[in-house]
This record gives C-alpha cells, structure tokens and sequence, in this order.
C-alpha cells in the first residue's frame, strides 16, 4: 500500500528510518546490473509501500517490458520515506547510475529545478499523454518555470472521512449531502462527539488541522494559498491563512483544554493510521472519532490492523473556511519522474505512458490511489467492492472522480519541504501557544520567503 | 667517529639492505589498503567538503564558486545558532555526567570479584545496540501514557514529566539516552583502575582510611590519562549527536526546536533542502570547532593529566 503517513511532518518516522536502513543494506547488496542499469532494461525504484504496492509494480514493469520487447527490467522497491530516499537517488544521479524511472512521494519540483530530472514537455508533445490529459493543479506540482519535471501518475485524493455509525448514533444524518458545509458547522457538530475523562480524550468530533501538508488544502477553504506559484511568493501570513490558525486555536482551547498534548497523548487524533513515532492508535478507526480529513489511501488500509470498529464509513467534499467560497481537495500525488543520466528515456517515457492511462486501472483496483490522467476510465477498487458492495464502490468511485477534478495547486514550490518545514514550525508555536499566530506565520513568512529567493536565484 | 644511520646503512651487508628494502615493501604493502581508504574516503572528502562549503552545488553540473556567502548565510539562520545551542548544552551537560557515571561503574567494577567478566560484558553491551534501536526502545520506555518509565512514576506519587513533547524536557531525555550505553568510557576507567601498582594502592589505605581520599589524591591522578582520552572522545562524539536527535526529533527538532542538533540541521539542509554548499559550511565550522576544542584541551591536559614516568 502507497499510504504516506503525517504522523511525523517534515520527519522521519522510526518505522520509516528502520525500514530506510534495511533497503540502504538491501541496496548495497545489489547485484551490479540493478544499480546500473543496461540500455534496453528498465530499472525502476519505489520509495515506501506494501508487498503487495510491491508486486503490482514489478507486474507492470515486467509486463510492459516483455510487451515492448525490452530485455528483463527490474524494480527496486521499499527504499524508505522522506529524506532517506531522496539521499540514496542524489547519490545515484550524482554517481551516474540512476534508475531509469522513480517514484517519490516528494514533489519532483525541487530537485527538477535543480536539473535532477529530465524535462518531459518534448516527449510529451506528440504522445498518448500530452499536458492537457492532466488536471492542471496536479501536474503544477511537477512544474517550474514551465518546465515538467514529472507526472502525477496516480494520487491519494483528500476529502472528510467519517464513521456512519457513530454519527448515527447521537442522532446526526449521516448521508454525504448532511455532512457539514462549512467549519462552522463542522465545528458545532464536533461538540456532540467530544468526551473527556480528566485529562484523557476519550472520543472526540473533528480536529483543528495540526498536518503541515495538507495545510494548502484548508488555506485555500478558507480562499487563501501558501504559495503563490504565478508570482513566485509565499502567503504564509495572508489574511486568510492568520483567520485560518486563529479559528484552529480557538477551536482547539475551547473543545480541546488548548492542549495538543493531552490529544496525543489520548491516540492519534490526526490521520487514520497509528503513530509513527509512539506507536499510539488511530482514533478514527478506534471508532473514538467522528471524522477527519486523509487520502484516499486509506481505503486500503482502513480493514488493516487495527480492525475498525464499525463497518460504515463515508466521505465528503471539504468544508469552506470563513472567507473561503466553494470546496476544494487536495492530493498527495505518487509522482513519477526520469532522472538525468537514465540509460532508457524514451523507454522508460513510454512505460510512464503505459503506466499512467492502463497501468494506473490495475493499481487502483488493488490499491485505490486514483489514478489522474483524464483518460482513464475508472473501475472500482476489488478490496472495496468484496467489502462494502459495488453500490457503495462505485460511488466512492464517482466522488473521488469529482474531487480529483477540484484540487487546489499544492505541492509546487522550488523549496517545498523548506516552506512545509516552516510552516510545521509555525503550527507547532500556534498549538502549543509559544507564539501568537500573526507572529509565528510571519516568522515562517520571512525564512520561506529567503529560501525561495535563494533557490531562484539559481 | 660518529655512528650514524647513514654510516650504518653503508656499512651493511648488501643481503641484508635488501632484505630491509623487502620489509618495507611489505610494510608499504600491507598498510597500502588503509591508506587508500583513508584518502578515498577521509582525506579528499575532508577536502572537497572546504571546497564545496565556498561553491553553490547543485546535484548536476559543476558547484560555483560563491566565496563566503555560505558562511554568511548560515550564520545568518536562526535554525543555526538553535542548533548549536542546543548541541553545547548538550556537550556540557552530558559529557562530564557520562564521565561521573562511567567511573563510579568502573570503580564498583573494579571490586567486583565474583561475575565481573559477566557485568562488563552486560554493561558493554548496550554500545553494540544501534543507536536508532536504542532510542526506539527509549521512546517506549518513555511513552507519557503507557509507558513503564511513567507508570512506574505516576504510581510513586509523582507527576512524570511528558519526556519527548514537553520542550522542557525533551533536551534531558536526549542526555539520558546518551548517558545509556556507558561501556566503553567505563572499560577504560577500568583498565586505569587495573593498571595502578597495588603497592601505591595498599600505601595510600595504609596512609588515610577514608576511601575518598584515595580516590581524589591516589586513583582519580593516576587515571587521568584514561579521563584524558574519554573527555576527547565524548566531546567529538556529542558534537556530533545525530541518529538520536533525528529519530526523537525529526528534521524539525520536535517539541519546538528543543531537540534540533547541529547534525540534524546539517543533514536537512544537504539532503531535505538540497543545499549542499550550507551544509559543508556548517560541516566546516564543526570541525573547526572540534578541533579548536580538542587542542584547547591537550593544551591544559599539560597541567592536569598524569603519565607515569613524567618528571612533574
């Protein structure tokens, strides 16, 4: 599964460094010809994921291969999260021996600027996947200065995930169209949910957003943007996003005692997976709380362990800020890029091709990250369908399809992971109230403000 | 006549010159691999590091040379003098308190009779735990809700601090794990423990019953060599405190910047900012000051180390 946890933003979890020293181990062991790839074999590297995110990738590599009458390819797959991945593709492009594709689970943008990847707008004229087969506020988190550096092959769409049965059971309408509309109202029906015993937490509604990467989304909810792409600007300390971390603070002292670390220590309040760091639980699949924002890859690991404790779940479209006019979503994309020194572009182009129109069909059947390429005609998710009838799938199905259609630009400066690092900063001052909010996101303001113009400056 | 070498040399059978000549190729031969590596992996990393800490490196193409203005940049960033705060209170607190603790286990050691092979060997072992394993199994250990640590506490009446959120307490949980494996400073406190001559040793009982006495006039002088070499070693070792750090605080030094380390900002800045040239600057300026503080302290180990044999 491709799930990207939050649990540690701008971090490494210790299940992400554990797994990062054992695929450095598994890389060095390597035979020579997987990490130097020949002419004619493709050589494919996967950061994080599953057995099985594993085995339906070498199928499609393999397949592709065979059909393309290529010699036999080889993919190279759990290479670790975050930084430990993008350290080991440095080093094999600065080395010369690059894979011929990546995977990242990290916007190409910041390392394409810096002439890492190969500028794909040539092959793309001409090619069953030209630009204008992509949503434009996907592929932007690929470009810079007009320049594609990668392609968001498939991506987890963000919306609100909420448990059917626990809505149910106070009383509150639990069909999609009912859910709330804005964060007002969101705000008000989290009360019905909130439970305390002394200082634990025991069920809860929804959460102030405290996930620095998914921050973009709920700016724009409230109308405004962290980055400004067509200015080249940061927005860190805009209007909307100050109105923004002020409803969060209020939200968090009047509901939650104004004290994160009373919600951590309760279970992981903040995204649908146990925490990486504490090995805490997922509240939302403890059935402890009502609902909250993820991607769409939990739909693959949602029966996982921890086992829900209720059946019904469903999503809704993202509820509007106080300034903000109509919803919008988000994505945390699988990009896929060719880096600089692949002995197999065009080859491996043509399996980027392969992969985003058919091979995407067969991934989201097994794993629902959606695929985004305007061609695709989706099926839904086989996990899905055997769990939850084909009703339901393919109505999860057309939903995501129309979130996919509204997601705001994210993703898309050249010092991304400095802006999300300053923005994680940021947050951390708001919620633990070391700093008043116009103060934290004007600090944040100034360093990403520095980091871009360094970067641009070239 | 003056025997010199030269004169010697010229005197010696031509066999054996060139038995000589032998050896040392054989010298040269064997030590051959470690000197390859300590000049492909030490000597010209270390000097590529000063050149790349004055270029711009982008990850292709050829670095440019930009001067100072790394150096200027990091001094300017506030993520810089955070970490290097955080990183010297960390050396100063952790490196004498590791110090205490190593000697006073080598000393219980040292009178340990019965089982002293088996508790060296226990106290060694948590030094061949990983450092990322060992601060997982601290994380666990230190869990505010469910962990042994605070249970333990809360059940004694007292109110446990939240060790790895509270920015408070985050920079004292780091020096605890650091303060974990002792083994090694303690073997060699050990082995200067060993090493004092019984006869000084039964002298000074025979001189002033009182064993703190000893310690301070008779053992802590004649083990200073050992405190020498653990003082060095400890100070390099926690300038550089990195998978600790990183694995308890992120790339983000969580809670607040409590846990930011020197390594870590280095490291995010080469591998999660792609800023290759700020971090051999800031790579630079650790060694710079490591070795500053390194000659500061052979410089006064004149006056406070003692080594058997020394006329003082």
């Amino acid at each position: 599964m491709s799930h990207k946890t939050h649990a540690a933003p701008g971090t490494i979890s210790r299940r992400g460094l554990l797994a990062a020293s054992a695929a450095a181990g598994a890389v060095m062991a390597l035979p020579q010809g997987a990490l130097a790839q020949a002419e004619g074999q493709l050589l494919l590297w996967l950061p994080g994921g599953s057995d099985l995110f594993c085995k339906i990738h070498t199928g499609l590599l393999d397949g592709f291969s065979k059909g393309a009458n290529l010699g036999p390819a080889t993919t190279v797959c759990g290479l670790g999260q975050d930084t430990e991945f993008t350290q080991a593709l440095i080093g094999s492009i600065t080395a010369g021996a690059p894979p011929d594709i990546s995977m990242l689970w990290d916007s190409p943008v910041s390392l394409g600027a810096q002439g890492a990847f190969m500028p794909l707008d040539d092959m793309m004229k001409g090619s069953k996947i030209p630009l204008e087969t992509w949503p434009a506020g996907l592929l932007s988190s690929c470009q810079f200065k007009g320049v594609t550096y990668g392609l968001p092959v498939t991506a987890g769409v963000y919306a609100m995930w909420y448990n059917e049965e626990m809505l149910e059971a106070r009383g509150v309408k639990s069909d999609r169209a009912s859910f709330p509309k804005t964060w007002v109202e969101m705000r008000k029906m989290s009360k019905e949910f909130t439970v305390w015993d002394g200082d634990n937490l025991k069920s809860a509604g929804f959460m102030p957003n405290r996930i620095p990467e998914t921050m973009a989304i709920w700016s724009a909810l409230n109308g405004g943007m962290l980055f400004d792409e067509a200015n080249l600007k940061y927005a860190l300390d805009s209007e909307q996003n100050i109105e923004m971390m002020n409803f969060f603070l209020e939200w968090l002292d009047e509901e939650y005692k104004g004290d994160v670390n009373l919600i951590d220590r309760s279970g992981n309040f903040r995204e649908g997976y146990a925490d990486g760091a504490t090995g805490v639980g997922p509240a939302f699949r403890e059935g402890r709380q009502a609902g909250l924002m993820s991607g769409s890859w939990l739909m693959g690991d949602i029966y996982a362990d921890p086992v829900p404790t209720f059946t019904r779940w469903n999503q809704a479209p993202n509820p509007v800020g106080p300034s903000g006019s109509a919803p919008v979503s988000g994505t945390w994309p699988n990009w896929f890029v060719i880096p600089i020194g692949s002995k197999n572009p065009q080859a491996a182009f043509d399996y980027l091709a392969y992969l985003a129109v058919e091979g995407s069909v067969e991934w989201y059947q097994q794993i629902p990250d959606v695929p985004t390429n305007s061609q695709v005609q989706l099926k839904a998710p086989t996990s899905l369908v055997e769990r939850r009838g084909q009703e339901f799938a393919d109505d999860l199905t057309a939903f995501l399809a129309t979130q996919a259609a509204v997601v705001t630009p994210m993703w898309n400066s050249p010092s991304q992971s400095f802006g999300n690092d300053q923005m994680a900063r940021a947050m951390e001052k708001i919620f633990t109230h070391a700093s008043p909010v116009k103060e934290a996101l004007a600090d944040a303001q100034t360093a990403a403000q520095a980091e871009l113009e360094r970067v641009l400056a070239g | 006549m003056p025997v010199g070498p030269t004169t010697v040399g010229a005197a010696m059978p031509r066999r054996k010159r060139r038995a000589g000549q032998g050896e040392a190729r054989a010298g040269v031969l064997f030590a051959l691999p470690w000197m390859l590596g300590l000049t492909i992996f030490t000597a010209i990393p270390l000097l590529l590091t000063f050149f790349i800490a004055q270029s711009k490196f982008q990850i292709t193409g050829p670095p440019k040379w930009v001067g100072m203005q790394n150096y200027e940049a990091i001094f300017a960033d506030p993520a810089f003098w955070t970490s290097a705060g955080n990183t010297f209170m960390f050396a100063v607190i952790s490196v004498p308190l590791k110090l205490v603790l190593a000697l006073g286990l080598a000393l219980l050691l040292n009178r340990v009779t019965a089982l002293s092979g088996f508790y060296r060997t226990v106290f060694y072992l948590p030094f061949l735990m990983p450092a990322v394993a060992g601060s997982i199994v601290f994380i666990l250990l230190l869990n505010p809700s469910a962990g042994p640590v605070n249970l333990m506490l809360e059940g004694m009446g007292l109110h446990p601090p939240d060790w790895l959120r509270d920015p408070r307490a985050a920079l004292w949980t780091l020096i605890l794990l650091n303060l974990w494996p002792l083994g090694v400073e303690t073997l060699v406190f050990l082995g200067g423990l060993q090493n004092i001559p019984k006869d000084v040793s039964e002298a000074a009982d025979l001189d002033s019953p009182k064993g703190w006495h000893k310690l301070v006039w008779i053992t802590i002088p004649l083990i200073t060599p050992m405190i020498l070499f653990n003082l060095v070693i400890g100070i390099i070792y926690s300038f550089q405190i990195f998978a600790q750090a990183l694995v308890i605080g992120g790339t983000t030094g969580k809670p607040a910047e409590a846990t930011l380390m020197y390594m870590v900002v280095l490291y995010r800045l080469a591998f999660r900012y792609f800023n290759m040239g700020q971090a051999a600057a800031m790579a630079v300026v650790l060694f710079l000051v490591v070795l500053l503080l390194t000659l500061l302290i052979f410089r006064t180990a004149r006056s406070w180390v003692y080594y058997e044999g020394d006329s003082r």
